[in-house]
């Protein structure tokens, strides 16, 4: 898997491509705890090039999205390929973890 | 590649990548669709990963082998190894209506393979952990 990271107006804009699997879920954690601790409180999630999902992903978003809460902070994702939708929609992680179908959608959640 | 395939693999979370790069090969060999070799990645991800993860309590190397076998439009995947018995059949499903802060993601991995297979079935024998996995596959349009 690789990973971008930039920051706009205080939202940190992080690109998932490739495969969030067992062996590649402890990176994305490590650097989504890393912005966590520096105080990071909005993230938003490009999923476009995101080919592959499996539990050990979806954990980790999940355990970002609860330390956010506690914290007043927020997690949105968007262009999520069908099928890794699918996969979140399975887990009945939808409602907790907002999917947007474009950037613009999901920035505009942050304004809400 | 014929319509079977065995291989064995090694107690190290290294190695779902290369069972990434069989399944997609015999995915390819079968003309499965796209969505088809996802599901069937994700499961066989899933199981492998809890062996490695919570099958052995020593830190000795380990085999476990996988055979895959297509025919008349089903797949069947075995999985066996010679872990502690581990029987994911009985594993509680996921409590999915609950908030999200409530949640524990264990059983998710297992959860998602019961989505993705038409069929499972476990077995300890010999002190071995064998587990069937079967899914219906149609012909890609």
């Amino acid at each position: 898997m690789e990973t971008t990271e930039t920051k706009t107006n205080g939202i940190v804009m992080l690109g998932l491509k490739g495969k969030l699997d067992t062996t590649t879920a402890p990176q994305l954690q490590e650097k989504l705890l890393a912005a966590l601790a520096g105080g990071e409180k909005q993230f938003a999630i490009d999923c476009a090039q995101l080919e592959y999902i499996s539990s050990a992903g979806l954990r980790v978003l999940l355990l970002a999205a609860k330390q956010l809460r506690s914290g007043n902070g927020k997690i949105a994702l968007y262009a999520l390929k069908a099928h890794v939708k699918e996969v979140f929609d399975l887990a009945g992680f939808s409602a907790a973890l907002p999917l947007f179908g474009s950037q613009s959608e999901a920035l505009s959640s942050f304004t809400h | 590649m014929t319509a079977l395939v065995m291989m064995s693999f090694k107690n190290q979370l290294g190695e779902i990548e290369r069972l990434g790069r069989v399944v997609t090969e015999f995915a390819q060999h079968h003309h499965w669709s796209p969505q088809v070799l996802f599901e069937v990645n994700v499961s066989l991800e899933e199981i492998l990963t809890n062996v490695i993860s919570y099958g052995y309590e020593d830190n000795r190397e380990h085999e476990i082998t996988l055979r895959l076998a297509f025919a008349d439009g089903e797949l069947t995947a075995e999985i066996e190894d010679d872990g502690q018995p581990f029987n994911p059949l009985e594993m509680a499903e996921p409590e999915l209506n609950k908030p999200l802060e409530e949640r524990q993601v264990g059983g998710l991995g297992i959860y998602l393979v019961r989505k993705f297979m038409t069929e499972l079935a476990y077995q300890r024998y010999e002190g071995k952990n064998r587990l069937t996995l079967k899914k219906k596959i149609a012909p890609e349009e």
